[in-house]
């Protein structure tokens, strides 16, 4: 939304610069995205008058004298003081005002451009000089309109006049941030944005009275209307005025109003449609006409009548822009005796037009269910001032009063006939009763009553104290205010959050959040380890599931994703960072460990108490290498390493494809399930060759995945076995063969079993597996190393261990 | 490889050959007819490329071989290596996570970690959004089909939050609690753009805490989390679920090159709307709180002065080992 500070100067009484005003601005009442200064945007432009002109045969162009009185500097001059312009114009007429850029000023339009077009001395048709320009609307960024030059108003404009100072265009133009103001319609008014200025600066603003004003003066010249709202929750309010008018409605010269429309970024079009976005600009009430003869033929009954109610699903509007739509059910339609003339707040239908032959008006100033519109704009995408401001929710209380106001500014072009107000009576407002205390427990102040009813008073609150409460009645503008909270931010905001001194509350120590903990315990273990932390999107590709092998079915869908990249939420971690290793081998990495520690969804893992989907937090590994097929061991000394340092025991068994499918794509005769005290915690193995193939990675990358909750509930703080020994210890090499398809898991436990009855402090650690080719049996070796807790073992006794060790099969 | 497979698929080998022989003929066949022929070559090499690829992959399969799950190595194999610590590197943004949070704790403040996929009650309702009002359209959330929502700030666990600590204020303690996570926005993703990011919550609530206490919790987080003194200041802002609600400013730390004058963003905060409160089940005459939430990635992209926002999700190692140990 744009903002002119001019145009609030109009309203406040501005007593500070401009630097400070807009950071109080922003302090107090909305962001200021931008300030656009536009102070110089209209230097070295006057406003001329045109003393003489000839058209030159042949050509488009006329040669001009212009009075600028003596204003311009560096251009010649006539005996009587007169510069010579050519001007293309077919509207310049000797005797006419019009803005003349003068030379080496810029062209407004092109300010922003970047290489902005300054004006000089151009010699035209090769014997004309001409200096600077006079300008249409379109150079001087004050219109579209390009089919001739501004004519000012010879009754306010004199020669030489600067062209800005005649309507105030040395601006500031505040950029604003419209959605914090979203509960705030009033502000989508300059009188309103200027009503809360005043507020902040600890005036007391004065709404202006036709503002205020609740009952229509104009006595019915002879039209009938009728008004009919179905559902007064859609249409709280709609006041309609009939008019008179005749012929067009072209403004002969450029208007302050003009200036105004383009400064807030709309554009001026004719009389009519001008005045009624200048009144929405001035007040955030939209206005609409209809064609009132249009209309009752419409209708097709001898009392025209305006039903407003619901659309019906499948009727259809041919609007102002030719378009036919197909309405909605929360759509809401103005009809004439029940047949849609206008898709309420968004645009009038095709078939009340106004248009050179219209007679009669029918200006409506209504308002309108915010929720419905809202689902308007999504349906049919409309997006303009009018709907902005719609959605925002206006007050019911100002649709007479503009309408009032609207009508005063039209009697220039028009007749004004009758009054039709669907509302007969003007609803009381419940006032809010705050205590103080309330007030300043919550901000932490020291307000008095009296400070804040000033506070309150400034922006038009009806304050009355009775005793430490103050009985705050908002301003009919005022919908956002229900509750105490409501009025405590009124006051806290006008008068600065920022006078509010920060002070620290004192209270008890925290509690340690044990799964955050264990994964930053994780995300320490594992990168120390090498391995690399990533994080991958919650959502993804269909394709992804499928090429792992689980079930679309099980994946909760997202229905409006931006891209089909974003369609599913993901079962488990690992397949994502399958998806993103093939990048990184290409990046040129070898040989690598992902993980992530995240949390997953799955349809099979139903929903929690709260009726939303269970979650689960999960770490997934992969370890990739290009060099070797077969990587289960590294990713399995990964995992080992891991839970040996969180103090996890945990089992190794055969690996099973879960029920809903979500781990399908580990090969099974190379992967285990990872079970801890009999619970399952995870699964641990080589991915599937086609899967790899698939994601073009090479063979043999590994993978693990745990359910964190699992692992949590069995992190226990054990104390470990720290048994030193005294005395000198053993250290053994051996060896036991074993069938080729033994578990080595047995055979360790069996010296393990071997070494703990007889008492023996000990560490084994494998040092290789030998397999000779053919053989039905496999050689498995170790390190060990013993010692005895109390004494110091002889040969004998050492050769006996070991002779123990060796006879186990 | 079996040798059934070897031989089904040298079989088809030579068939395949034979078909590109055939083929070569092309030119004896009248010029009207060649289209249809080739059509018919082709459909023919076609299904024995598919044969071909097929017996491949069984074959592939018939050849993995078996392992001892439960064994250090494989049978005649190297033991398995770590890679380098060197090599390793966790996550900017959880790393500046754990910073947060680690902040927050010294602070008192117990940590939830948010939920991933939520509804529409804990996204929106809880939070005082009245049904269909436009203020849910700034979120831009993603939906299931079931309606479920993938939450687009950490307010979505403000009523949970609420809930489960009621009990502090029965016990005449406060609830202090931030609430880190990630969360989604519906929107094109470019260099200051992403769908998917991370947000830190805080919630308090006490009989007496006020926004002068709200002010200085997040005056003091930032001076622990930038080591020095800040200026701080406020702008006026709006969300349904705070009154007042404002945008909460720092001024430019010194660590970032500020050099005075310079304000940054941070977050969003106010005090707890009264029904936010009233639907959790606290009375809001006894008990008055606030709450607050800002993104981690803009904390993680103004301290390594990263440009695009892109990298974070990637999973590219370029980008992940200029973490490294």
């Amino acid at each position: 939304m744009l903002i002119s500070l001019n145009w609030i100067k109009k309203f406040v009484d501005i007593n500070i610069d401009n630097d400070e005003l807009i950071k109080l601005i922003g302090a107090r009442l909305v962001e200021v995205e931008e300030a656009i200064d536009q102070t110089h945007k209209y230097d070295k432009i006057y406003a001329v008058k045109v003393e003489s002109c000839e058209k030159i045969e042949g050509t488009h162009l006329s040669l001009c004298k212009i009075n600028d009185n003596g204003r311009a500097a560096d251009v010649e001059r006539d005996e009587d003081g007169f510069v010579q312009v050519m001007c293309g114009a077919p509207n310049v007429h000797a005797g006419m005002f019009a803005a003349w850029i003068a030379p080496g000023a810029i062209v407004p339009a092109s300010v922003h451009d970047a290489e902005p077009f300054v004006i000089g001395m151009r010699c035209m048709l090769k014997k004309y000089d001409s200096y600077g320009m006079m300008a249409g609307a379109d150079e001087l960024d004050l219109g579209d309109d390009h089919s001739g030059i501004v004519e000012l108003d010879p009754a306010t404009t004199k020669a030489g006049d600067d062209f800005a100072k005649l309507f105030e265009l040395d601006d500031i133009i505040l950029d604003i941030e419209n959605k914090s103001l979203t509960h705030r319609p009033d502000t989508f008014g300059i009188i309103g944005f200027a009503r809360e200025v005043a507020g902040i600066l600890g005036q007391k603003f004065q709404t202006p009275d036709w503002l205020l004003e609740t009952k229509a003066a104009i006595e019915n010249k002879g039209v009938k209307l009728e008004i009919e709202i179905a559902d007064k929750e859609l249409c709280p309010r709609y006041t309609a005025v009939v008019l008179g008018t005749e012929g067009d409605h072209k403004k002969p010269y450029l208007t302050y109003e003009d200036t105004l429309l383009a400064r807030s970024g709309m554009r001026p079009i004719d009389a009519i449609v001008d005045i009624t976005n200048y009144i929405m600009l001035l007040t955030g009430q939209p206005l609409h006409a209809f064609d009132y003869d249009k209309f009752v033929a419409v209708g097709g009954i001898e009392t025209p009548k305006i039903i407003v109610r619901a659309a019906k699903s499948g009727e259809k509007l041919t609007l102002l822009d030719g378009k036919e739509v197909e309405l909605v059910e929360s759509d809401i339609v103005i009809t004439s005796n029940n047949i849609p003339v206008a898709l309420a707040g968004a645009m009038g239908g095709a078939n009340t037009e106004i248009d050179e032959n219209t007679k009669r008006v029918i200006l409506e100033s209504a308002t309108f269910s915010l929720y419905n519109l809202r689902k308007t704009q999504m349906a049919h995408g409309i997006f303009s001032e009018a709907i902005t401001r719609f959605t925002k929710g206006q007050p019911a209380g100002q649709t007479l009063p503009v309408a009032l106001y609207a009508t005063k500014l039209l009697e220039e072009y028009m007749t004004p006939i009758a009054v039709f107000d669907s509302q007969k009576e003007t609803p009381t407002v419940a006032p809010v009763v705050l205590p103080l205390t309330q007030l300043n427990s919550l901000l932490g102040t020291d307000f008095s009553a009296e400070q804040a009813k000033d506070i309150l008073e400034s922006v038009e609150f009806n304050i009355k104290l009775d005793g430490d409460n103050l009985v705050a009645t908002a301003p009919y503008w005022r919908t956002d205010i229900h509750i105490p909270e409501d009025v405590i931010e009124e006051v806290g905001r006008l008068s600065g959050y920022d006078n509010i001194s920060p002070v620290l509350p004192l209270h008890a120590t925290s509690n340690v959040n044990e799964m955050f903990t264990l994964k930053t315990d994780i995300r320490n273990i594992l990168s120390s380890y090498g391995a690399n932390e990533v994080l991958t999107y919650s959502f993804i590709h269909g394709n992804l599931l499928q090429k792992v092998g689980q079930n679309l079915e099980n994946s909760y869908r997202i229905v409006n994703s931006i891209s089909p990249d974003l369609q599913y939420i993901r079962q488990s971690i690992v397949p994502s960072l399958l998806d993103k290793s093939y990048a990184n081998l290409r990046a040129g990495y070898g040989k690598f460990a992902l993980f992530e520690c995240n949390q997953v969804y799955t349809k099979t893992a139903g929903l929690d108490e709260d009726g939303v989907p269970q979650n689960a937090h999960h770490l997934g590994f992969v370890f990739v290498n290009e060099k070797s097929d077969g990587n289960y061991y590294t990713a399995k000394l990964y995992l080992e390493k891991m839970l040996a340092k969180l103090g996890v025991n945990y089992d190794i068994e055969p690996f099973h494809v879960a029920k809903d499918s979500s781990n399908a794509y580990y090969e099974s005769k190379r992967s285990a399930n990872i079970v801890v005290n009999g619970q399952l915690l995870g699964y641990l193995g080589e991915i599937k060759q086609k899967i790899l193939r698939d994601f073009k990675l090479p063979l043999g990358v590994a993978a693990f995945e745990l359910d964190l909750s699992v692992l949590l509930k069995n992190l226990g703080i054990k104390a470990k076995d720290f048994r030193l020994s005294a005395y000198p210890s053993v250290l053994r090499d051996i060896t036991i063969s074993q069938p080729v398809d033994a578990s080595f898991s047995e055979l360790e436990k069996k010296i393990k079993a071997a070494l703990e009855a007889k008492n023996l402090i000990y560490s084994l650690e494998c040092s290789s597996i030998y397999h000779a080719d053919g053989a039905d049996t496999k050689n498995i070796s170790f390190h060990i190393k013993f010692s005895d807790p109390a004494k110091t073992l002889s040969k004998d006794e050492i050769q006996a261990i070991m002779s123990t060790l060796e006879s186990i099969n | 490889m079996s040798s059934d497979l070897e031989t089904k698929i040298a079989t088809l080998k030579s068939e395949l050959k034979a078909i590109n022989s055939e083929y070569a003929k092309i030119k004896e066949i009248p010029a009207e007819k060649r289209a249809e022929f080739g059509k018919q070559i082709n459909e023919k090499k076609q299904a024995i490329l598919a044969q071909i690829a097929e017996a491949e992959a069984a074959a592939l399969e018939t050849e993995v071989e078996p392992l001892d799950i439960t064994a250090p190595c494989g049978l005649n194999g190297n033991m398995p290596e770590l890679l380098h610590a060197t090599d390793g590197s966790q996550h900017p943004l959880m790393t500046e996570l754990d910073r947060v949070i680690a902040i927050y704790q010294s602070m008192g403040f117990d940590i939830v970690e948010s939920r991933q996929l939520d509804d529409e009650y804990h996204m929106f309702d809880s939070l005082n959004f009245t049904k269909g009002h436009p203020a849910r359209d700034g979120y831009d959330t993603f939906r299931t089909e079931e309606g479920f929502i993938p939450p687009a700030h950490t307010s979505t666990m403000q009523h949970r939050v609420l809930k489960a600590y009621k009990h502090k204020l029965d016990e005449g303690e406060v609830i202090a609690v931030a609430v880190p996570g990630r969360v989604y926005r519906n929107e094109d993703v470019d260099a200051t753009h992403e769908h998917t990011f991370y947000q830190c919550e805080g919630v308090y609530v006490s009989k007496t805490c006020t926004l002068g206490n709200m002010l200085g919790i997040l005056r003091e987080f930032f001076e622990k989390y930038y080591g020095q003194k800040l200026n701080i200041k406020t702008q006026p802002g709006y969300f349904p679920f705070t009154e007042p609600s404002l945008e909460f400013l720092i001024e430019k730390p010194k660590a970032l090159g500020g050099k005075g004058g310079d304000w940054l963003e941070m977050l969003g905060c106010g005090m707890i709307h009264p029904n936010v409160l009233k639907m959790a089940g606290i009375d809001p005459t006894k008990y008055q709180g606030f709450a607050w939430g800002g993104g981690i990635d803009r904390l993680a992209m103004l301290r390594h002065g990263l440009g695009d926002v892109r990298h974070f999700e990637s999973a590219k190692l370029d980008f992940l080992k200029e973490f490294s140990c």
